[in-house]
C-alpha cells in the first residue's frame, strides 16, 4: 500500500505527457469505489428489482405488465415528446433572448445576465407554482383548465429550461470577436444574415451542449410536472413516483426507472459522441 | 556546477522533439541554447528541469546522473517566459516557497528572501501580489525565487521575450551583472534571439530540427560558423553557391580570391560574407549587379543588389547620394572577410 | 452594434421585454405577492398579511428549513470533496482512462433523479448498509445527484490551470503534496467556492430524488412546498417557497463574497 501512495507522487511530479499509469490508477480509484458503492450499485440493483416480481422468482413479468398497461404508454409518449418539443422552444427563446443581451445591449442587460445565474438557482416547481396562480383554479386569467394539460407543463419547461440555454450561449458571445461582426457589417450585411452566417455558426457549439443539457433535464423532469397536480399529464419519472411510493409496485416502478434510464442515458451518450466528433 | 547530456533523446506521441543531444555546460557558464521555434532548445532544457523525460539518454548534473529524479530533487531554479509566480503569495512569499518546501529555518528564510530580492533589485516590493507588478518587475522577481533556492544550475526559458525592447536590453545588462555576481551558477538560456545570445552567452548551441547544429563561442560562430543554418542564424550572412577553383572561387562569372585551405578544387561550396563586410565601390573581390532595394536604417544603408540571380545583402555607413532602384553598382569584399561552407540549402 | 437604426433597437427591445418579462419576472413576482396576500381573485393579490411568513418561519416549516440548510452543506461539501478528487486523480491519468472517469462521473446528470431516489432507496433498505428512515438516505441522494456537478467544474477549472505553476513550484522543490495544498488548490480556489455554490442550490431545491426516500422526521423545504400546495394551501407554499429562495441566495452571495477575496489576492 505504501508503494501504492507513494509512487502516483512522482508521477504527477513528471510531466503531463508520461504520467505513471498505475500510481495514477491507484489515486482514481477511491472516488470511483464511492461512486460504485453509492450510485452504481443501486442502480444495479434497480435493474435486478425490475427482474423480481412480487410473486417470486426472476421473469420478464413487471416489463410485460408496464409494457401492456395504458398508462405506461400514455406517459412514454407524453415524455417523448414533451421533451424535444421543450428544448425546441427553449433553444428559440434562449437563442433570440441572448442575442439581444449580447449584440443589442441596452442599459441593464448586465443586470438580466445576472438573474438569468440566479434564476439557474432556484428550484424548478417554482415556476409550476407562480402558473397555479396565474392560470390555475381561482387564477387571474381565469380558470380554464390550460395547466393540467400537457401545455402547461411545456409552458412551464421552457420557462424553467429557457436560462440553461441562454448562459452558455452568452458565454460563447462574449467570445465572438466583436471585429468579425463590424468586418461583415462593413461589407454590406444586414443583421438578419450577420446573425445566420456569423453569429449562428459560432454559437453552435453552445446551442449543442445547453440543447442536450437540456433534453435530458427535460426527460427527467419531475417537480413541474408533479406540481401540477393533474392526473392526466404523467411521464416516466412521475410514473415511477407513483407506482414506487403510491402503489408500492416496486418492480413495477424498477422496471418503468430502466426504461427512462436507457432514453436519458442513450440520449445523452448519443450527445456526447456526437459533439466529441464535431467538436474536439 | 555542470550539466552534461548524454546522447538524450525525448520523443511525445513517436514524434522525436529532441534528437540524441550531446552537450556539456561547464561550472560557472552560461551556456545559450538558440534557435527557431520547434528546434527542441525548450525540450533540451525541460528535460534538465524533469519536465521532459528522455526517452532514451542521460541527464547529469555536476556529474550526478538525474535521469530518474523527479523535478522536486533536482535543486535546479528556472525562470519561465510567463514567469509563473503565484499569484495567490506575496512578492516576499513567492521569494520563500523554495525555501519553506525545504523547511529551511524561519531566520534564514527572511534573510535569503532579503537577500534574493536585494540583488534583483526588488527590496521595497515584498508586500505586493504579483498583479501589482509591471512586466519587468515580474521577472525580477521570478529571477529572485530562482535565486533564492541557490540553484546549482538556472535554467532561463526565453525569460525576456515578454518584454517590449526597451525593458529587454535593460533586464539583459542585469542577467549579465548577476551573472558577474553568481559566478559559480551555470546557467542554460533558451532563445530565439541571437543578440541575447551573443550579447550573455560564453559559449551558443545552435539547434535546428531537433538537433544540435553547432557549438562554440559566440567569435567562433560568427567569425567562422560551421554551417549555413548557423551563419545564418548567427548574426545573419549572405550566402551564395560557389565552385572552388585554386586561386579562391568562381561565382557568377567572377572569380574571387579567398582561403581556400581544406577545400578541393572543383568542389561546390557556400560562401558565406557578413553584410556589414561588404563594401560599396572597387575592391579585391568584385560583384557588379543591380539594386532592388534599399533600406535608410539611420546610421546606415542596407543594399539589396541582385548578382546573377542571387540577392547580396551590403550594410554600408550612412550614404549622402544613394544610388536608385536598378542602378548598377560594384560591391566588393576582403578575402580574409569570407568563409567557405559546405554547399547547402541556406535557412537565412 | 448588431442593429443600428433607433427604431429598429427601440423594437427589438419592446420584443425582448414582452418575451422576457411574462416568462421570467412574472412567475417570480407572483410568488412574492401571493406570499404575502389572502386572496388573489383579481388581476393582483388582495388583502396583505404577513402570517403566512410568520407560519413558514416557525415550528415544522423552520425546522424544514434547517433540515434543507444542513443537508444541502453535508451534500455540497461531501460531493465537493468526491468531485474534486476525482477530478485531480483524472487530471494524472491517460487520456484514455480519462475519458472512462469523466464518463462514470457525468452518468448521474443523464440518469432521472426520480430513478436516483428509487436507487438509493433500493440498496440501502436492506443490509449490509440500512439507511433508510435516516437523514443519511437523503444526505446521500443529493451527494450522488450533485457530485455530477462538483466534479465537471472543476475538471474544467483544471484543464484551464497552467502547467508552468505546478512545474514552477516543483522546480522550487516542492513535492507533490506541497504543489496540491499550496500551490494548485488555492489557485482552484475560485472554481471550488463556485462549484460549492452550484451544488448548494441543486440541493437546496432538490425535490424529485427527496420525495422518493424522505423519512418523516427530516423534511426538507421543497417537500413542505409541495405538502402545502397539495392540500390547496398556495398562500403558504408561496411563503415557504419564499423563504427557500431567500435561504439559497444567502448563501450563494456569502460564497460568492469569499470568492471574490480569493480571486484579488
Amino acid at each position: 500500500m505504501a508503494e501504492a501512495v507513494e509512487s502516483p507522487r512522482v508521477a504527477r511530479g513528471w510531466s503531463r505527457g508520461s504520467p505513471r499509469p498505475f500510481g495514477a490508477l491507484a489515486w482514481a480509484l477511491p472516488p470511483v469505489v464511492a461512486l460504485a458503492l453509492f450510485f452504481l450499485y443501486p442502480l444495479a440493483l434497480v435493474v435486478r428489482q425490475s427482474f423480481r416480481p412480487d410473486t417470486g422468482g426472476t421473469s420478464l413479468r413487471p416489463y410485460a405488465d408496464v409494457f401492456a398497461s395504458e398508462g405506461f404508454r400514455h406517459a412514454l409518449w407524453t415524455t417523448v415528446w414533451l421533451a424535444p418539443a421543450s428544448t425546441a422552444g427553449c433553444l428559440v427563446l434562449g437563442f433570440l433572448l441572448a442575442l439581444v443581451i449580447a449584440f443589442v445591449p441596452f442599459p441593464g442587460a448586465k443586470a438580466v445576465a445576472r438573474f438569468i445565474d440566479v434564476y439557474l438557482s432556484f428550484p424548478s416547481f417554482l415556476i409550476t407554482l407562480a402558473l397555479l396562480f396565474v392560470y390555475g383554479g381561482t387564477g387571474i386569467v381565469g380558470s380554464f383548465q390550460f395547466l393540467t394539460t400537457p401545455w402547461g407543463v411545456l409552458l412551464a419547461e421552457v420557462t424553467y429550461f429557457t436560462p440553461f440555454v441562454m448562459r452558455p450561449l452568452l458565454a460563447a458571445f462574449a467570445q465572438l470577436d466583436t471585429a468579425q461582426l463590424e468586418a461583415a457589417g462593413s461589407l454590406g450585411a444586414r443583421a438578419p444574415r450577420i446573425v445566420r452566417q456569423v453569429i449562428l455558426p459560432e454559437a453552435l457549439p453552445a446551442l449543442a451542449a445547453g440543447g442536450s443539457l437540456v433534453l435530458v433535464l427535460c426527460l427527467n423532469e419531475f417537480g413541474i410536472v408533479l406540481f401540477t397536480g393533474a392526473k392526466g399529464v404523467t411521464t416516466l419519472p412521475t410514473l415511477v413516483y407513483g407506482k414506487a411510493i403510491l402503489e408500492s409496485d416496486y418492480p413495477g416502478a424498477c422496471a418503468v426507472a430502466v426504461v427512462n434510464v436507457l432514453i436519458s442515458v442513450g440520449l445523452y451518450g448519443l450527445y456526447r459522441v456526437v459533439s466529441r466528433r464535431a467538436g474536439a | 556546477m555542470g550539466i552534461r547530456f548524454d546522447s538524450v533523446t525525448v520523443a511525445y506521441d513517436g514524434n522525436v522533439v529532441l534528437d540524441s543531444l550531446d552537450l556539456t555546460v561547464e561550472p560557472g557558464e552560461v551556456m545559450a541554447l538558440l534557435g527557431p521555434s520547434g528546434s527542441g532548445k525548450t525540450t533540451a532544457l525541460r528535460a534538465v528541469a524533469g519536465f521532459a523525460r528522455p526517452a532514451s539518454g542521460r541527464v547529469y548534473l555536476g556529474g550526478e546522473d538525474v535521469t530518474d529524479l523527479p523535478p522536486y530533487r533536482r535543486g535546479i531554479g528556472m525562470v519561465v517566459q510567463s514567469y509563473a509566480l503565484f499569484p495567490h503569495l506575496r512578492v516576499d512569499e513567492n521569494v520563500a516557497f523554495g525555501l519553506r518546501a525545504r523547511r529551511t529555518p524561519k531566520d534564514e528564510v527572511r534573510r535569503r528572501v532579503t537577500e534574493a530580492l536585494e540583488l534583483t533589485g526588488m527590496s521595497g516590493y515584498a508586500r505586493r501580489h504579483p498583479r501589482e507588478l509591471s512586466g519587468g518587475q515580474q521577472q525580477r522577481v521570478a529571477i529572485a525565487r530562482a535565486l533564492a533556492i541557490r540553484p546549482r544550475v538556472l535554467l532561463l526559458d526565453e525569460p525576456l521575450s515578454a518584454l517590449d525592447t526597451r525593458l529587454r536590453s535593460g533586464m539583459l545588462a542585469e542577467l549579465a551583472r548577476l551573472h558577474r555576481e553568481l559566478p559559480e551558477v551555470s546557467m542554460l538560456y533558451v532563445t530565439h534571439d541571437q543578440v541575447e545570445a551573443l550579447t550573455l552567452a560564453d559559449r551558443i548551441a545552435v539547434m535546428d530540427t531537433a538537433r544540435l547544429r553547432a557549438c562554440g563561442t559566440p567569435k567562433e560562430l560568427y567569425r567562422a560558423p560551421a554551417d549555413a543554418f548557423t551563419a545564418s542564424f548567427v548574426g545573419g550572412a549572405n550566402l551564395v553557391p560557389v565552385t572552388v577553383t585554386a586561386q579562391g572561387a568562381s561565382f557568377a562569372g567572377t572569380e574571387l580570391e579567398l582561403d581556400t585551405a581544406g577545400v578541393v578544387a572543383g568542389a561546390r561550396a557556400t560562401l558565406c560574407v557578413r553584410p556589414h563586410l561588404v563594401g560599396l565601390g572597387e575592391g579585391p573581390n568584385r560583384l557588379v549587379g543591380t539594386v532592388r532595394e534599399i533600406q535608410w536604417r539611420g546610421a546606415t544603408h542596407r543594399l539589396y543588389v541582385e548578382v546573377d540571380g542571387h540577392t547580396v545583402m551590403a550594410d554600408v555607413r550612412e550614404l549622402k547620394d544613394p544610388p536608385g532602384y536598378g542602378d548598377q553598382v560594384t560591391l566588393s569584399f576582403e578575402p580574409e572577410d569570407a568563409v567557405l561552407l559546405p554547399a547547402g540549402v541556406s535557412h537565412g | 452594434m448588431l442593429v443600428h437604426s433607433r427604431k429598429a433597437r427601440w423594437a427589438v427591445w419592446a420584443v425582448f421585454l414582452v418575451l422576457f418579462l411574462p416568462l421570467f419576472a412574472l412567475p417570480l413576482l407572483v410568488v412574492l405577492g401571493a406570499s404575502a396576500a389572502t386572496h388573489w381573485s383579481g388581476a393582483l393579490p388582495s388583502g396583505p398579511t404577513l402570517d403566512h411568513y410568520r407560519a413558514a418561519t416557525r415550528g415544522e416549516a423552520l425546522q424544514a428549513l434547517t433540515t434543507s440548510l444542513v443537508t444541502a452543506v453535508a451534500a455540497s461539501l461531501l460531493a465537493l470533496t468526491a468531485g474534486t478528487w476525482a477530478a485531480l486523480a483524472g487530471a494524472a491519468l491517460t487520456k484514455r482512462h480519462r475519458r472512462v472517469l469523466d464518463a462514470l462521473f457525468v452518468l448521474p446528470v443523464a440518469v432521472p433523479s426520480v430513478v436516483v431516489g428509487l436507487a438509493v432507496l433500493v440498496a440501502f433498505s436492506q443490509p449490509p448498509l440500512l439507511l433508510n428512515g435516516t437523514r443519511w438516505i437523503v444526505i446521500t441522494a443529493h451527494t450522488v445527484l450533485v457530485t455530477a456537478f462538483a466534479h465537471q467544474s472543476v475538471s474544467a477549472a483544471l484543464t484551464r490551470l497552467d502547467p508552468a505553476y505546478e512545474q514552477a513550484a516543483a522546480s522550487l522543490g516542492a513535492r507533490p503534496a506541497r504543489v496540491l495544498f499550496r500551490v494548485r488548490l488555492p489557485l482552484l480556489l475560485p472554481s471550488l467556492t463556485a462549484a460549492a455554490g452550484l451544488c448548494f442550490a441543486l440541493s437546496m431545491g432538490e425535490l424529485s430524488a427527496t420525495m422518493m426516500l424522505y423519512p418523516p422526521d427530516w423534511t426538507p423545504l421543497p417537500v413542505l412546498v409541495y405538502a402545502a400546495t397539495d392540500r390547496g394551501a398556495l398562500f403558504t407554499g408561496s411563503a415557504a417557497a419564499v423563504v427557500l429562495m431567500a435561504a439559497t441566495l444567502l448563501v450563494l452571495f456569502a460564497v460568492s463574497r469569499v470568492r471574490t477575496r480569493a480571486s484579488y489576492r
